[in-house]
């Protein structure tokens, strides 16, 4: 059974995990049967949205600076994996996509950061706004505006049979991706001198800069690898989710909801936001399918009311 | 320059500068000239497809204007003004529809709503950091839009299809035949917009818009120096909601409907884009906007281009021209026309 | 006036101020607090202002219990600090921003606070344009606005030189006398500190360790231990 297709939302993502398991299912029993899909589920969202947001939060806390194009890019990486794959297969366009991510990153950081670096943090999102929409109009208008699907590769196609339930293999890859990824990023954070630096500016920009700390090959460092795994999230949405117009969109929304509740500057605490809002997404949309697309939103006020800060231990109060 | 007393001697004889006292009556007469020139005159002179145009534009405007204050004073981007310039719309016809209110009443009835929405949604978002405010503002406006389509309330709000308003009787003498007219409406936006410019450039002025620009600087220096701020955000809050809503029901009573397109969004970006173009301080600048942005849309919307003209118009405006079209006139002229100081 | 008991702050598992036990009595006295790096002496202003909440303990100010108490209460009930790192208002002009908060505190008097720290020359200038030692001077000056009776100052001298430092030292133990309000000031600089100041403690590793006069204080082995330790 090759990959899923359909609408790029994570709603829509969430809307058909109700035919992933083969056991029919009452929606108020708490069986195996309804809680080991979806926990699976939410991680395998989870892992999605930990490698978006943490690039996203990365820059900010590094820069203060959200960048709303950041969605874009994973579209592009998106629609890039599409079009390599096509020549290519699964595994180049899994290699190639984040690279050409990475060089984009590079060119975002000197042509749009560096040189707007005096702006004021409203001002300088604004343009990573502006220049996310201009991208998004372009992949439009060079794909098209209807849904690509992406076969999942063969050696990840197909259905595991664990205790009575099938589950899709390439899920299972997505999650292992997940898992990867983020330990890569805690061993980076927490033992390379580079990660520490990270996390120093961070915390207390003014008192890193006065240590010494280059920030800017730090931020070039940061920027690309945002970009780079925002497009490894974008070649591993195809086959999970599909790749249309729009994903753009309800991408960046997820991810700021994410980094907000997560706390500025903690990545720890986005890292705990994805798994949250994963979850509460994919229970949304398992036990309350029409008002599954509010989740977010009601979890966003939920925990701001009960933690103003976020979830993390983020920067310190001026 | 430290003298004092000579400063507060002159400020008590109410002349500071030479002919001061003759300038302000001029510009007052200038702007009473302006106001109805601009009342009447495009009602002779322009076609009706290009007052309806003019007319949206500044509807658009007076709604970035909502956005550029708070944006400006308090430094705070509400990213769900459309959810409160079409909800009150949708309040509009509900209550004539369903509960049989006068039109004039639902008016009082939406407008009031709204208000308690803000005072509500305001007492909870305020308080966060600019970020949060942002991403709150935008799941509150979501969440209405979503509401709106829901299928248990499609009975009320007929879901994606739109609300069609109409309603007997007149509001200020005037019948819905009447407001939907392009030449019979522009006088009132136009009005509509005078006034809640004037509102907003005398509640800038103000002190209490200096208390506001103040804890938009520095909040905490404010807190360890008495005063309360969180009362004067949440009353800014409000403020250019109300904006919002009032200009959210002049466009219902022009268009005679609502649908969920008008509280989505996009028409929150095209208000904040909208502000850009023109300038976002002051109340000319984001008014202005509101109509180049709906003349622009106008050439360009046609071919399905509007999303990119967005796009590109945030970038071109904040990276080359920052102050907007009416702010960047407004610099060249006094660079240009007022006499040089001596040195310093 | 001042009370401070048995205070703690807790930064994660990271104690900062570890019961304080400190009293500040009076009016016209400039109490300096001292104490090597790590002290917590920033911390101790924080939980005493209200800025960083206690873990424990108490403050009490004129004999009232006010640990709870907000930043906008204390300020309004004659509590005032500056701060480390500059905290003024960037975009207002100097003039702007004294009257904003002389208006609300109802000083009319802000002529004097004006010659008191030197910035007439300065009232129209953007205070984000103005030289550092300039700012800092508007920073104190906020705090002084409203004739508050308890003033409270963090590192004044921060940035500026040894001279400076003393100069606005000699400043503050006139001001003191002239108005009868209570200082206390953590400083860096001990030796404007023991050169001005009438009491001084010092705090070493969150612990209160000795007060006295400067004279006796310089004295004191332990604080002389504290120090040489510090610097090992």
């Amino acid at each position: 059974m090759s990959g899923d297709k359909g609408g790029g939302s994570a709603h829509d993502a969430a809307m058909r995990f109700q035919g992933s398991s083969q056991v029919v299912r009452p929606p108020c029993l708490w069986t195996t049967s309804v809680i080991a899909p979806l926990i699976a589920n939410s991680l395998a969202l989870a892992s999605l949205l930990i490698m978006l947001s943490s690039g996203l939060a990365l820059i900010y806390g590094l820069r203060d600076v959200i960048n709303f194009g950041h969605g874009a890019l994973y579209m592009l990486g998106a629609y890039l994996g599409y079009s390599i794959a096509l020549v290519g297969g699964f595994w180049v366009a899994l290699f190639f996509a984040p690279l050409l991510l990475a060089l984009l990153g590079v060119v975002f950081e000197y042509g749009v950061l560096r040189p707007l670096r005096g702006r004021s943090h409203i001002e300088v999102a604004l343009v990573t706004l502006g220049l996310g929409i201009i991208l998004g109009q372009a992949l439009i208008f060079i794909y098209g505006g209807e849904a690509r699907g992406v076969d999942a590769p063969a050696a990840l196609a197909g259905s595991v049979s664990l205790y009575n339930l099938s589950y899709p293999v390439y899920r299972i890859f997505l999650i292992a991706m997940g898992l990867g990824s983020c330990t890569a990023l805690a061993l980076w954070l927490r033992f390379s001198t580079s990660g520490l630096y990270v996390r120093a500016v961070s915390q207390d920009p003014s008192v890193a800069r006065m240590m010494g700390v280059n920030s800017d090959r730090l931020s070039l460092l940061v920027t690309s690898l945002s970009a780079a795994f925002a497009g490894v999230a974008g070649v591993l949405a195809g086959p999970y989710l599909s790749v249309d117009p729009g994903m753009d969109v309800t991408m960046i929304v997820d991810c700021l909801i994410i980094v907000v509740i997560g706390g500025t500057g903690s990545i720890a605490g986005s890292i705990v936001a994805a798994l949250l809002f994963g979850f509460v997404q994919v229970a949304g949309s398992v036990f309350l399918p029409d008002l599954a697309a509010l989740a977010p939103y009601v979890l966003l006020f939920v925990v701001l009311l009960i933690a103003p800060r976020g979830i993390g231990r983020g920067r310190a109060p001026a | 320059m430290s003298n004092g007393t000579a400063t507060r001697v002159a400020a008590r004889n109410g002349a500071l500068l030479p002919g001061a006292s003759t300038r302000v009556p001029v510009a007052v007469v200038l702007a009473a000239l302006l106001f109805g020139l601009g009342a009447f005159a495009p009602v002779h002179l322009a076609s009706e497809f290009v007052l309806r145009i003019a007319s949206g534009g500044l509807l658009l405007g007076m709604l970035a204007l909502s956005v550029a204050f708070l944006m400006c004073q308090a430094g705070l981007v509400a990213l769900g003004a459309a959810s409160v310039y079409g909800g009150v719309g949708y309040l509009f016809a509900i209550a004539m529809s369903e509960w049989d209110l006068s039109p004039t009443s639902a008016l009082l009835f939406a407008f009031v709503t709204v208000v308690l929405y803000s005072v509500a949604l305001g007492a909870l978002i305020v308080r966060t950091n600019p970020l949060a405010f942002m991403m709150l503002t935008l799941a509150a406006g979501e969440m209405i839009n979503h509401g709106v389509m829901l299928e248990a309330l499609r009975d009320y709000t007929s879901g994606a299809d739109g609300l069609v308003v109409n309603f007997k009787g007149a509001i200020l003498g005037m019948t819905a035949a009447d407001l939907a007219n392009a030449t019979q409406f522009w006088p009132i936006a136009w009005s509509a917009a005078w006034l809640l410019g004037l509102a907003a450039y005398a509640v800038r002025r103000s002190r209490f818009g200096a208390i506001l620009r103040a804890i938009r600087d520095n909040e905490e220096r404010m807190r360890f120096s008495g005063f309360d701020t969180y009362l004067p955000r949440l009353v800014a809050f409000v403020f250019v909601n109300a904006i919002a809503a009032i200009c959210g029901l002049l466009h219902v009573l022009n268009s005679g409907f609502v649908s969920p397109e008008s509280l989505g969004l996009g028409v929150s970006t095209n208000a904040l884009v909208a502000a850009l173009i023109g300038g976002v301080a002051g109340s000319t600048g984001p008014i202005a906007g509101g109509v180049l942005f709906a003349f622009a849309q106008d050439q360009f919307g046609a071919r399905g281009f509007t999303q990119l003209l967005t796009g590109v118009a945030m970038v071109v405006f904040i990276v080359a021209l920052p102050r907007g079209v009416v702010g960047s006139l407004v610099e060249a002229a006094r660079r240009n026309l007022l006499p040089k100081r001596g040195a310093r | 006036m001042l009370e401070i008991a048995n205070l703690c702050v807790s930064y994660g598992r990271v104690r900062a101020l570890d019961g304080v036990d400190l009293t500040i009595r009076g009016a016209g006295a400039l109490h300096g607090i001292i104490g090597p790096n790590g002290a917590g002496k920033s911390t101790l202003l924080d939980a005493v202002t209200g800025r960083r909440p206690p873990s424990g303990g108490a403050v009490r100010y004129r004999g009232q219990d006010i640990t709870r108490k907000s930043v906008r209460w204390r300020r309004r009930h004659g509590m005032a600090r500056s701060f480390q790192r500059t905290s003024i208002f960037t975009d207002l002009t100097v003039r702007e921003q004294l009257t904003l908060v002389a208006r609300h505190l109802r000083d009319d008097r802000l002529d004097d606070v004006i010659e008191v720290m030197n910035l007439g020359e300065w009232l129209g200038e953007k205070a984000g344009r103005i030289a550092y030692g300039v700012q800092r001077r508007v920073d104190v000056a906020l705090a002084l606005i409203g004739r508050p009776e308890l003033l409270l100052m963090d590192e004044p001298g921060a940035g500026l030189s040894a001279h400076e430092t003393l100069s606005l030292f000699q400043h503050l133990r006139d001001l003191v006398r002239e108005r009868g309000m209570a200082a206390v000031v953590v400083e860096h600089d001990v030796d404007a500190v023991f050169a001005c100041c009438d009491v001084v403690s010092v705090l070493d590793l969150g612990r209160h360790l000795a007060t006295g006069s400067p004279a006796a204080i310089r004295a004191d082995s332990r604080v002389i231990a504290a120090y040489l330790g510090s610097a090992a």
